[in-house]
């Protein structure tokens, strides 16, 4: 009976580290609202830049990425607007690029190795093509960017 | 046995310390405001008929050839897009005139149709049901008579796109 003791010392003394808090991730703001446009003037919508806030702690020499992905297409009623009409451009580059918003495939906004800490800030500006064959009305969707270290 | 043991413990332990932060996730909401909207465009501003002989040539083809006319129109799903035309007043020389209705066109194109000039009521040259942009053609006629006192005639159309 007397050896169970040096057991329960090892399991809960290195264990403790493993529960710190290693990614902080956040946006401002998680509303993102493009204005109605004019095609023909306007052929590209911009949304006000969308500053994402994040760190990453405790990740050693290992990499970490930063994806969205789009729930679904533009939604309004019965109407849509399929979600790759919707693009980004991100700075800085790197750690952060550019892309095209997808509800099938996590898209990667920007990638790195090692920690970033304190915070770092990044931009991305979403943009709407913008043509004549949407149905007029008010689309919504919700996309989800993830933070993430293997 | 129980030194075995101890190793195996820690090295799990240690291995924890080490499990993968996993993910930090934040959600965004886009939104997309949509507004009606439409705009014409047409090829000429102006139609001109020449003049000629009412025996050999009863109808007379404007000389710019048909116009072509495009329809940019933002709806509701399934909205209706309706052009339509219509006269100010009859074709007018001083004091002589012309009904406008002896200017007819045929229309070219998904959706145009053939018509007749009106002053009272607005005739429509096409239709079509949703958002996008649409072109065709008109190629307007005038008719010919021998009854028409000699003079320059004129008169304004008025295009309205419009859009449910």
């Amino acid at each position: 009976m007397r050896t169970i003791v040096p057991f329960l010392l090892v399991l809960l003394v290195p264990a403790a580290p493993a529960l710190a808090q290693r990614l902080d991730l956040s946006l401002s703001p998680v509303v993102i609202t493009f204005p109605s446009s004019d095609p023909d003037t306007v052929p590209l919508v911009l949304a006000p830049p969308v500053q994402v806030t994040y760190r990453v702690r405790q990740n050693n020499n290992a990499p970490w990425s930063l994806t969205v992905l789009a729930a679904g297409d533009l939604m309004s009623g019965p109407s849509s607007i399929d979600i790759s009409n919707v693009t980004w451009v991100a700075t800085p580059a790197p750690p952060f690029q550019n892309g095209t918003l997808s509800k099938t495939v996590a898209q990667r906004v920007a990638a790195g190795n090692g920690n970033v800490n304190p915070d770092a800030i990044g931009s991305i500006t979403f943009r709407l093509a913008n043509t004549w064959t949407y149905s007029s009305g008010t689309y919504t969707q919700t996309i989800l960017f993830t933070l993430s270290a293997p | 046995m129980r030194l075995t043991l101890s190793v195996l413990l820690f090295a799990l332990v240690f291995a924890a310390g080490r499990v993968p932060a996993g993910a930090q996730t934040s959600n965004a909401t886009l939104n997309a405001s949509i507004n009606g909207l439409a705009r014409l465009s047409l090829s000429s501003a102006a139609l001109t008929f020449p003049d000629a002989d009412p025996d050999t040539v009863p109808s007379i083809q404007a000389t710019q050839g048909p116009i072509t006319l495009s329809a940019k129109a933002r709806t509701s799903p399934n909205g209706a897009v309706t052009l339509t035309v219509l006269a100010s007043d009859q074709l007018r020389s001083g004091l002589n005139t012309i009904p406008a209705s002896n200017i007819t066109w045929v229309g070219g194109g998904a959706g145009f149709v053939n018509g007749t000039l009106s002053t009272t009521a607005a005739q429509v040259v096409a239709g079509w049901n949703g958002s996008g942009v649409r072109t065709g053609t008109q190629m307007f006629f005038f008719r010919n008579l021998w009854s028409y006192a000699t003079g320059t005639y004129t008169l304004t159309m008025t295009y309205t796109l419009s859009a449910a």
